[in-house]
């Protein structure tokens, strides 16, 4: 009878653990895929290199909706695996990108560098962002154009440079 | 158990933010600097315009420095977390370009002398102007764990790469 304690606590833990797998891919993590169905007019251009053969970087874009008061709320999240990906975000309202990229190794800590931005797109123009990493270098630059060839470089925004009731110029 | 490299590097940097007198300006920073344990000066030229260099300092500082980092290692038997915030400041005259980045333990790390608003001084770097166009730059800093803080710094100054530093690969 000594084993049933035992088998007891197996069991719990089984269950815990179940609970936590469940959880996880329920979105408990907080992370959610951004839904990204409205028209595409970002076109993100992505190119991660670690520098090891031991050693990998992921980048990834959040975006949030940033209200009058300048509060977020996050909409989701995108992998930026492929080189290329379109994504489409309201025109006409700030939303707050953030650009995640995330090391990982076989012999180092993981870790996460970010450069978040605010930025609102113009309807009818388009937004090419290149997205870099390498050698423990990152680079976000937007360019923002109305057809291919022309346009300009938008300068990136803090989060914190947005003014309750008066949200910055554009 | 320590993460002993990690440690030894935020100690030489401790150790040089906090060597005999804490500098309290960047001015004091650049005179402690040649003296200091684990620091270094270093001088290169830059074919770029000075303008261009203090334009990419004022563009690239706020955008890259601006951030606050925490660091988490753990072993099977302790538990660290290191919570650094940097602040950049340009100030740009007709002579010269300088960039000073502070850097302030937020967490982690035991402060053991006063230090100036937004934290020690951990790098000083001053454009200045010269003919044909370039710029030589003068670096104050320290001599190891910091190494892509001072590659991005030159980056902007020779205009080849306008990456910013991964502050989470620093030590």
């Amino acid at each position: 009878m000594q084993d049933r304690p035992h088998f007891v606590q197996c069991v719990w833990r089984a269950l815990g653990a179940a609970a936590l797998v469940t959880c996880w891919l329920a979105g408990c993590s907080g992370i959610k895929t951004y839904p990204n169905s409205l028209d595409k007019n970002l076109l993100v251009h992505t190119s991660t290199e670690s520098g090891s053969i031991l050693s990998r970087v992921r980048a990834s874009l959040s975006i949030s909706r940033v209200d009058a008061q300048c509060r977020t709320e996050y909409e989701g999240t995108i992998d930026l695996g492929k080189s290329h990906i379109s994504v489409g975000v309201p025109v006409d309202r700030w939303s707050y990108l953030v650009f995640d990229f995330s090391s990982s190794g076989l012999l180092s800590n993981s870790s996460t560098m970010a450069q978040g931005t605010l930025l609102k797109p113009r309807a009818g123009y388009r937004y090419d962002i290149e997205v870099s990493y390498s050698d423990d270098l990152y680079n976000v630059v937007i360019r923002e154009s109305r057809t291919r060839g022309d346009g300009r470089d938008v300068a990136l925004r803090r989060l914190d440079t947005c003014q309750p009731g008066a949200p910055p110029a554009s | 158990m320590i993460d002993l490299p990690k440690n030894t590097l935020l100690i030489g940097a401790v150790l040089l933010a906090g060597c005999a007198s804490q500098p309290q300006t960047a001015d004091e920073f650049r005179k402690a600097v040649p003296g200091a344990f684990m620091a270094k000066t270093e001088t290169v030229e830059v074919a770029k315009p000075f303008r261009e260099v203090a334009a990419n300092f004022q563009k690239r500082a706020p955008e890259c420095l601006n951030v606050t980092v925490e660091t988490v290692s753990q072993t099977t038997t302790s538990y660290q977390v290191i919570v650094a915030a940097y602040k950049p400041t340009v100030v740009v005259t007709g002579e010269r370009a300088e960039l000073h980045v502070q850097q302030d333990f937020k967490q982690g790390v035991m402060k053991v002398r006063a230090e100036p608003a937004g934290g020690h001084y951990l790098l000083v770097a001053d454009a200045y102007p010269l003919d044909n166009n370039r710029t030589r730059l003068q670096l104050f800093g320290p001599s190891m764990g910091y190494d892509v803080l001072i590659r991005a710094v030159k980056g902007w100054a020779s205009g080849q790469s306008l990456g910013c530093p991964d502050m989470t690969k620093i030590g």
